[in-house]
């Protein structure tokens, strides 16, 4: 190694090894994805966020949100579970039947077995798919998060820390607007004990005018401003809680299948 | 304390070399076999760079297999959205048809038929002419609405139509649309009824 | 070599040197205060509830961008230039360059860190500057690194020290993951969707633990040796840990769960437990050449690096740990992940590079430090504050993960690392204090120099007749 040229050359090869891998790769891969089709049904997922919302995600970037807050979820493996949907001719013998097998939390395997066991004697069965994991059982998403959640974020904002809870499904974990500006203004107004520092700055404290604001907060006594005065929210507030109610990753997708509740309950009757 | 900060320049000033003593076999060894059990590692949870894959699934084919299979709950919920956006607005979404516009799905003989021959053929050709259904007669034009629809969405579709509003028909499947389209062949053209007729269930 | 020729040789870097730490040590100070007005908020949440700018998510990553682009990188650039005049036996090329480079790189700094307190940071950690301040920070890194390639390319003594090797990759490495994570993820024309935290896991990760490693192993390399008087065990040892640094460091950083497809993940996981090979043959270097040395490092820079090199192996193991499956279940999404970059920067980077600044100080500048107790002093707190903060973060980390990342179990650990930074920022003050008033008294002697040039008699022979 008496040569600067070859340890050079040597480490340009080492060191572009991993920029051809983490960095073109994914980019061909996944940077010409598109939407991509639900599962079980003709929707194509994600659709564009609404210019609130689009907003929101450069209030949430601005104020460094991610420092605390995660979007993605984790599933650590998936189980099966066996829905009796039809006693068939013979109900008798499917209850004695369904008595004597588990029929949740299969493997893939067990499912097919108790399916087959079922069908044998005449029941209807259906195999529904449950995620599990850690974040699912906090009640925090329904699925992983894969690469379709983002398609159309830029910053994608995934986070690496939780001092606060995963935000990837709050839209549907959290769909109160009026929920949501209180905990912005003041956290413990919502969920006491919250360390969450609260976000004053997004809101106005004003001198009530001719008729109160129907924006005005409903805030709890000892949050309230002083008589005669009523917070609202700033155009930035509005927009960050449109971004928090557009978080949806609820979906069932082909690369993370589960079997949404409602399709079996709002099929459509025989 | 000062007298480090003045001492060291003396031993140091001389620009600092290294010995030559080799890197030991174990050294060597103990990296292959890390570099081999990665290879496992990788085999057992990377999926083989396939994009679909996630874990904590291994492989396209163990994802493949668990997706909802095609039973008849999975393919009405899909039927009905490609109902809903293709053929509700003539239709209806009840099934019931309008008049002057399109003939009723619920209760029609086309539909409650035992082959799915015909009724497969409908949306891949289109109707001219006059048709039956449930004995009045309709004089209309489709066109060949469902000919763009992949196989498996068509088969779909004509599934929620059959076990919708009270028809309790069974499934239609993508290889019947398969089928159709092979019959049908290059060249489609749309079919009254009476054409049809001639055609078997 | 005669002691004529390496004053000649540090006395060429000693404007551009000056003009890099000075910019460094008050990066360091400001980026620790910011540290500890963020970690206020865990003490009394509503501090800045209307103050944006010091909110938590504007103070915090400005103190991590501060600390790690103000000091960690121009400060080890400084010392880069010294080792390579040294190694080279020769004055500095290009002199000028860095010194242009320092204020440039500094003001880039300064643009980046007022962005993003007033809220335009780019939301990508490690790459909050925005594009204005990224493209000065670019330009001033090339510039840099033009001037100790030159001086590299005038050396007398062909044969490479293991330094060489660590510190040229670390000049191309830079530049090249910089840009390209600028330009796909910053610019105007971002990649789409979840390449962009791709991208942004291979840029952090080649950086904190990449390009740090290589640019503070690099000078332990070079002034371990130096300061036990004895020859770095081995060269080859060197190599191998050269070698599979870069093979398989590169490629971690891309966390278990993340949504992005299995292999990628999977590679990193793999390349993250091989690390523990070129661990291995560096804790065998650094184990080697220090043991038997017949030196007392008394708090002295031979303490601040091999402190430094310790934690070094210590963050490498917990990025082991925490890309190994079981454990990162626990820690991952924690401040585990913080305490490790914590530790690697600050404990390992940051403490090898004020090892390396008091040890070529007095040589550059010649004369002896202005508050030489300060070193002792120095070395008390960032050993007191690493421990605190680290190890208050990485037990809180697991805590947190063990209780479901409930906060108000991890709150205690939180403010204990404050105190961490306390510690950490009385030491930073007493790192300035030295740096500054040497510039200071550099400075007097010039004005001294020159007005007793100018206010001279003149001499004979220069008299016009």
């Amino acid at each position: 190694m008496k040569n600067g040229i070859s340890v050079f050359i040597a480490a340009f090869i080492a060191l572009g090894a991993s920029w051809c891998g983490f960095v073109l790769a994914p980019a061909l891969q996944l940077g010409t994805a598109k939407q991509t089709a639900v599962l079980n049904s003709g929707d194509t997922y994600p659709v564009q966020r609404t210019g609130d919302a689009t907003l929101g995600l450069q209030v949430y970037r601005a104020n460094g949100c991610a420092a605390c807050h995660t979007e993605q979820i984790q599933q650590t493996g998936i189980a099966f579970e066996v829905v009796l949907t039809g006693a068939g001719k013979n109900p008798d013998a499917v209850s004695n039947l369904i008595s004597t097998l588990k029929l949740t939390g299969l493997t893939k395997e067990e499912a097919d077995s108790a399916n087959d066991k079922i069908t044998a004697v005449g029941g209807k069965v259906e195999t529904h798919l449950i995620p599990t994991g850690a974040d699912i059982s906090r009640g925090w998403g329904v699925r992983r998060s894969v690469a379709a959640d983002y398609l159309y974020d830029s910053p994608v904002q995934l986070g690496s820390l939780r001092a606060g809870p995963d935000l990837a499904d709050a839209g549907t974990r959290l769909n109160n607007a009026s929920w949501h500006l209180l905990h912005l203004y003041a956290p413990q107004s919502v969920v006491k004990n919250s360390a969450m520092p609260p976000f004053r700055f997004l809101f106005e404290t004003r001198k009530i005018g001719d008729a109160p604001s129907p924006d005005a907060l409903n805030l709890p006594s000892e949050f309230a401003p002083p008589a005669g005065y009523e917070v609202v929210p700033k155009p930035e507030a509005k927009q960050l809680v449109a971004y928090l109610l557009s978080l949806h990753a609820d979906v069932p997708l082909y690369e993370a299948p589960y079997t949404p509740v409602q399709i079996s309950t709002n099929a459509p009757a025989k | 304390m000062s007298d480090e900060t003045k001492s060291c320049p003396t031993p140091s000033n001389a620009e600092p070399t290294a010995t030559r003593s080799t890197v030991p076999m174990w050294v060597f060894s103990l990296t292959l076999v890390l570099l081999f059990l990665g290879f496992v590692y990788f085999d057992h949870h990377g999926g083989w760079f396939d994009e679909r894959v996630y874990g904590p699934y291994a492989s396209a084919d163990q994802l493949d297999s668990y997706q909802p299979k095609s039973g008849a709950a999975a393919a009405i919920a899909r039927g009905r959205k490609i109902y809903e956006s293709n053929c509700g607005t003539c239709h209806g979404a009840d099934g019931l048809g309008k008049p002057n516009q399109a003939p009723p799905l619920a209760g029609s003989e086309w539909v409650k038929a035992k082959g799915v021959q015909r009724l497969t053929h409908i949306p891949l050709m289109g109707i001219a002419g006059s048709i039956t259904v449930e004995s009045q007669t309709w004089n209309l034009q489709m066109a060949a609405m469902g000919a763009a629809l992949p196989d498996a969405d068509l088969a779909a579709v004509l599934t929620y139509i059959r076990s919708s509003w009270g028809n309790g028909m069974g499934e239609v499947t993508a290889d019947d649309v398969k089928a159709a389209r092979a019959a049908i062949g290059a060249n489609p053209h749309p079919m009254s009824g009476d054409e049809m007729m001639k055609m078997p269930e | 070599m005669n002691d004529l020729s390496q004053q000649k040789i540090d006395a060429s870097c000693r404007v551009p040197l000056l003009a890099l730490f000075g910019g460094a040590a008050l990066w360091l100070v400001v980026g620790l205060l910011l540290a500890v007005i963020a970690s206020l908020t865990f003490h009394k949440p509503d501090m800045f509830a209307d103050c944006p700018v010091l909110s938590y998510g504007h103070a915090q990553p400005a103190a991590n961008d501060a600390i790690l682009y103000g000091f960690c990188i121009p400060a080890a650039l400084g010392v880069m230039l010294w080792i390579f005049a040294r190694l080279s036996q020769t004055e500095l090329v290009l002199p000028l360059v860095p010194i242009v480079a320092a204020n440039i790189w500094h003001l880039g700094v300064f643009i980046g860190i007022v962005a993003i307190l007033i809220g335009d940071s780019t939301g990508f950690a490690w790459l909050e500057f925005p594009r204005g301040s990224s493209v000065l920070l670019f330009a001033a890194f090339l510039l840099v690194a033009i001037s100790a390639v030159a001086t590299f390319g005038q050396r007398k003594e062909r044969e490479l020290y293991p330094s060489h090797w660590f510190l040229l990759a670390a000049l191309l490495w830079f530049p090249w993951i910089y840009a390209t994570a600028n330009l796909l993820i910053v610019s105007g024309h971002p990649v789409r969707g979840v390449t962009q935290a791709v991208i942004g896991w291979w840029f952090a990760n080649n950086l904190i633990f990449v390009w740090l490693s290589l640019v503070g192993l690099g000078t332990a390399f070079y002034f371990l040796p130096k300061l036990a008087g004895r020859p770095l065990q081995s060269s080859y040892f060197a190599l191998f840990a050269f070698w599979t640094l870069i093979l398989f460091g590169t490629w971690c950083g891309i966390p278990q769960g993340a949504p992005v497809p299995a292999w990628l993940p999977a590679l990193s996981t793999v390349a993250s437990s091989l690390l523990i090979v070129p661990l291995i043959a560096i804790a065998v270097i650094v184990v080697k050449t220090v043991c038997g040395a017949d030196v007392h490092c008394k708090g002295g820079p031979f303490c601040y690096i091999k402190f430094g090199s310790a934690a070094f192996l210590l963050s490498g193991l917990m990025l082991i740990a925490s890309a190994c499956p079981h454990f990162s279940r626990i820690v991952q999404f924690t401040w585990f992940g913080p305490a490790q970059e914590q530790l690697q920067i600050l404990g390992f980077f940051a403490i090898i590079i004020c090892g390396a600044v008091y040890e070529l100080l007095p040589r550059i500048m010649d004369f002896e430090l202005p508050f030489p107790k300060f070193v002792r002093f120095q070395h008390w707190c960032f050993m007191l504050g690493i421990v605190l903060l680290a190890g208050s973060l990485a037990i809180g980390g697991i805590e947190q993960g063990l209780k479901n990342y409930d906060l108000a179990t991890t709150l205690p650990f939180l403010r204990a690392s404050t105190t961490g930074l306390l510690f950490l920022l009385l030491g930073s003050l007493l790192f300035a204090a030295n740096i500054f008033v040497m510039t200071l008294k550099w400075k007097l002697a010039l004005i001294k120099s020159v007005i007793a040039a100018v206010t001279a008699p003149l001499e004979v022979s220069e008299v016009k007749p």
